[in-house]
């Protein structure tokens, strides 16, 4: 489970959290949206450490980090509490597929080599990959890489996998092969936090939806109280402008 | 005057017995050299307080001032030191090969670490953020993700360092080093050919260089395979 008490981040003099309490439950999950420039992104990099918080605790799993005083050793441990699907796959460009996958287990999770490769190609076996363990990054598509990208996280076991829009940067024909691996894992039981531009996958997948702008959590809900009864003005502009159809065909298709 | 084409072979086989100290005098100053680069290039990458600030003043020195000076200064310089830190040391027993090793090692190092770092900065942040994310630490980061790539893609520019010190240690017959400007000078007054002797030296230099340039870009190749696509 994660739980995030007083969260606050500045860039500068530009403050882009401004007090994030938080607190998923083990086995949900929860996809946040928003305009562009909310802090969605900045507080999903704030659970494992990448954005450093100004202030506020963070907890994932047994390890609990206080922001303002928090050492080395301590960020170390909460990084390992969780692993993170990046926007642009961030794969290790000099290793192979495989490599990708086992170079987490071998080298912050100890495992012995054959362990990690028997884990590895399970985990590529799932994302469809077991075909591809060769290959160099430079050789694969978007989609595969982001799955790849999955793959590598899944890999680890995490208290939590955290999505950095994932399929914000793939071609639209491969999105949809992307959503359905995250589907599939989400089906497991796997907590993950999602950060968002996709609604109608948001509304399938998600057990929480929060909405953030302007560097606070505005309104939280089920993907149906978000979707079609949001009772915050601007959760309801921001649908309106993103996704007016996508709300009309899920009421369509709740009526069917 | 008529130029002696026969005694141009006669005087490479004199000089290019001095190969094997010119070879000596630019691999162990890179070889040392590549170890203090690295350190300072992470000094420098980090801003490691207190450490930064003498960093960056030791590679703007000695890439500001020519490597004859450094070598100059080593041989003049370093025994004073070491008069006043070890009176009972015989410094004249020293051979001065030493003297030019370590002015030769220090300037590698200082141009070296500018081709570590600039392979550093090179390599993308989200690689460092991906090995961080599934629980790296930073040394782990460094070692195992940033470094083998930086150094592979530094690979054309190692060499051009290479080959720059091979040219460069003929400034050490000034402190009468035997390599091969050296020989070559030797071979010339010797006989009051000249420009055999040269051409003769040259002929050695270019050989080498060609040799050095086929290897780094056969390694150049096998170690940037992953960028270009070519399946293992």
């Amino acid at each position: 489970m994660i739980y995030l008490h007083g969260i606050k981040k500045a860039f500068g003099n530009h403050e882009v959290l401004k007090g994030i309490n938080l607190t998923i439950e083990k086995g949900k999950v929860v996809t946040i949206l928003g305009p562009s420039g909310s802090g969605k992104t900045t507080l999903l990099r704030c659970i494992n450490f990448l954005e450093k918080p100004d202030e506020g605790i963070v907890q994932v799993g047994d390890v609990k980090v206080e922001a303002a005083k928090a050492n080395k050793k301590e960020i170390l441990s909460l990084r390992k509490q969780s692993a993170m699907v990046f926007q642009h796959y961030n794969l290790f460009a000099h290793k192979t597929v495989l490599g990708n996958v086992m170079e987490g287990l071998i080298v912050a999770k100890k495992m012995n080599k054959e362990e990690a490769r028997e884990r590895s190609e399970q985990v590529l076996e799932k994302v469809g990959l077991l075909d591809k363990l060769n290959y160099f990054p430079s050789q694969l598509s978007g989609g595969q890489q982001q799955r790849v990208g999955i793959a590598r996280a899944l890999a680890l076991n995490p208290e939590v996998i955290l999505f950095d829009e994932p399929t914000s940067a793939l071609d639209p024909e491969l999105v949809g092969e992307v959503l359905a691996v995250i589907k599939d894992i989400a089906d497991e039981g796997i907590t993950m936090l999602i950060v968002t531009h996709e609604m109608n996958f948001a509304r399938d997948v998600s057990d929480q939806v929060l909405f953030m702008d302007g560097g606070l959590i505005i309104e939280k809900g089920s993907p149906y109280e978000i979707f079609t009864k949001p009772k915050e003005e601007r959760t309801r502009k921001f649908l309106k402008r993103i996704s007016g159809e996508t709300s009309v065909s899920w009421l369509q298709e709740t009526a069917h | 005057m008529v130029i002696d084409i026969p005694f141009i072979w006669t005087a490479l086989k004199e000089i290019i017995k001095a190969l094997p100290l010119t070879l000596m005098l630019t691999v162990i100053p890179l070889i040392v050299g590549f170890f203090i680069g690295l350190v300072v290039a992470l000094i420098r990458v980090y801003e490691v307080k207190g450490l930064s600030a003498v960093a960056d003043g030791y590679v703007s020195f000695l890439r500001g001032t020519p490597i004859i000076m450094h070598i100059m200064l080593i041989y003049f310089g370093l025994p004073m030191l070491l008069q006043a830190a070890a009176p009972k040391l015989a410094i004249s027993s020293i051979p001065v090969s030493v003297f030019v090793l370590t002015a030769l090692s220090l300037s590698a190092g200082a141009y070296l670490s500018e081709v570590i770092r600039s392979g550093i900065i090179s390599i993308p942040k989200g690689q460092a953020e991906a090995a961080y994310s599934v629980g790296m630490s930073t040394f782990q980061m460094m070692v195992r993700i940033i470094l083998p790539q930086a150094l592979s893609q530094s690979i054309p520019n190692f060499t051009n360092i290479f080959i720059g010190f091979l040219h460069t240690t003929s400034i050490a017959f000034i402190v009468s080093e035997k390599e091969l400007t050296g020989a070559a000078k030797i071979v010339a007054s010797n006989n009051l050919k000249f420009l055999e002797a040269y051409i003769a030296a040259g002929i050695i230099y270019w050989v080498v260089t060609i040799l050095v340039e086929s290897i780094s870009l056969l390694l150049e190749k096998k170690a940037t395979s992953y960028a270009r696509g070519g399946v293992r």
